[in-house]
């Protein structure tokens, strides 16, 4: 590698010479989210269903998963991999804890906002209340679940760069051997990978809300 | 609607269909696999790599290194719990809090304390110092230290209060040896501290963000930014001699490891280490092919 070079050239040369390696850890790191996005809907839309029932419950729900939202990080995969272990699993577990705020709220503030109206023509055609979740309540909430969804999916991608530390896998792989070997070429090669992640999850998960949106839109009209 | 809730529903039961799958992934077999763990510097994963290459060639054992792991209370958490079997450790971890401990700093009682508590507490063994100690040491850029004229840390107490400083995430909270304690045995506090991660306050002095920084003595990066290490006159930092720990059920599993790790024991000086470290961290060259030149330099490998 030609140390006289551009960075972005050494950059270019260190991506294209390790394209193999890279595009592993890329999995690796896809794996991690993909994994605790899915916890954190399974069990995040029940949790904010569960919100609807009655404001104190939402207060309770909502307040923790406010306070696992502020736990730094670290710390917070460090608590974890005392009882998970190293590796994929704690960082999975970790960041479906941090994918549970945006999910919750969003579900319970998309199924409030409803038209009372709506719902009460639901229950008069003699839909049973699981009829009127699953019929009418959610499929509306659904462009703020996805909202919930790509913020959580960017954070995700983000918090996930941490892996290494506490022996997982991902990009975070290459940023961290970068740091610690004083090599920005290196720290550049994980960090524009895992950046054009969260762009591209983000825009992905905007253009399916965009389409959510409008088909939410045609069932109300 | 009906085709729309369908999709959704089938992307859930996608997503949820994965898990599994990247679940099991992950769980690899511990039979004849020995993985060490590494801290984020150099120092371990050269050591991990040399160990890696001295069992490799004499067993038919397998060995893995897991690397940038956050901290060494990360690392012995994860030995404790048996993700990893072996890892570089510093004889003055035991001010952590792991157990009760003498209130010493006497380097031979240190070493002695935590052999036998991480022996007693935690079932490792935990051997002789490969010979050389990566304590801390406060530093200076040469241009602060020609200014005020410093050499020991006590110099620094009519100035300190105008110097920024550099330090690791971890000092500023830690009880025994971290800034509390400096400033109560010193009488000495620092204009503005800057907590980062370690490998970065080298660079932070180089490029005059920081006037001074606390550096680990086997660090090449004192050598690479010309800082000077100020003397601990007040013997303020405890020893953190280095040695290899294993866990004793391995060893028991594979008693001839025993003789391969102490292969190294007593061998390598701090001189030695800086030098490793700076060709990994300075020249940018691997920490495995670091490891294997020593190694076939000092005919510990053909």
């Amino acid at each position: 590698m030609n140390a006289d070079q551009p960075l972005f050239v050494r950059v270019y040369e260190y991506m294209a010479d390790h394209s193999d390696e890279l595009i592993g850890l890329i999995g690796d790191h896809l794996a991690m989210v993909f994994c605790g996005l899915a916890l954190a809907l399974v069990v995040g839309i029940p949790l904010g269903i569960l919100c609807l029932r009655s404001e104190k419950l939402a207060a309770v729900i909502l307040g923790a998963a406010n306070v696992i939202q502020v736990l730094p990080s670290l710390a917070l995969l460090a608590l974890l991999m005392l009882a998970l272990g190293l590796g994929f699993n704690t960082m999975v577990v970790g960041l479906f804890l941090y994918s549970l705020l945006p999910i919750i709220r969003n579900t319970y503030v998309g199924l409030k906002q409803l038209d009372r109206n709506l719902v009460e023509a639901g229950r008069g055609v003699g839909m049973s209340p699981i009829q009127l979740l699953v019929k009418v309540q959610l499929p509306l909430a659904l462009p703020f679940i996805m909202a919930g969804l790509r913020v959580a999916a960017v954070i995700a991608i983000g918090v996930a760069t941490l892996a290494p530390l506490i022996g997982g896998e991902g990009l975070g792989r290459v940023i961290y051997s970068g740091l610690n070997m004083r090599n920005d070429v290196k720290i550049y090669a994980g960090a524009i990978p895992a950046a054009v992640l969260a762009i591209l999850a983000d825009a992905i998960l905007g253009w399916l809300q965009g389409r959510f949106k409008k088909g939410s839109h045609a069932a109300e009209a | 609607m009906q085709k729309k809730k369908l999709k959704f529903g089938v992307g859930l039961v996608g997503l949820v269909a994965l898990l599994p799958l990247a679940l099991t992934a992950c769980g690899g077999s511990k039979g004849d696999t020995l993985t060490i763990g590494a801290q984020t510097y150099s120092e371990p994963k050269i050591l991990a790599e040399m160990y890696k290459a001295l069992i490799e060639d004499k067993t038919d054992m397998k060995v893995k290194i897991k690397p940038d792991l956050a901290a060494s209370k990360v690392v012995i958490d994860a030995m404790k719990k048996g993700d990893i079997q072996m890892a570089t450790l510093y004889s003055g971890e035991i001010y952590n809090g792991y157990f009760d401990i003498p209130d010493t700093k006497d380097r031979a009682e240190v070493l002695k304390v935590a052999q036998e508590g991480f022996d007693k507490n935690y079932g490792f063994k935990w051997y002789d110092s490969y010979g050389f100690e990566n304590t801390y040491a406060f530093a200076v850029r040469k241009d602060v230290a020609d200014q005020y004229q410093l050499k020991t840390v006590s110099d620094l107490k009519d100035h300190a209060k105008d110097l920024k400083l550099g330090v690791d995430t971890t000092w500023l909270e830690r009880d025994n040896d971290g800034y509390k304690a400096f400033q109560q045995a010193y009488g000495i506090s620092f204009g503005e501290t800057f907590p980062m991660e370690i490998s970065l306050v080298y660079k932070a002095a180089g490029d005059k963000k920081v006037d001074a920084v606390l550096a680990y003595t086997t660090d090449p990066g004192i050598k690479q930014y010309n800082l000077v290490t100020l003397e601990d006159d007040k013997h303020f930092f405890p020893p953190y001699d280095a040695s290899p720990v294993i866990r004793k059920d391995m060893l028991e599993k594979h008693p001839e490891l025993n003789d391969i790790i102490s292969e190294l024991i007593g061998k390598i000086d701090a001189k030695t280490m800086g030098e490793l470290n700076y060709q990994v961290d300075v020249e940018q060259r691997s920490p495995d092919e670091v490891a294997v030149e020593y190694l076939k330099q000092n005919g510990l490998l053909d």
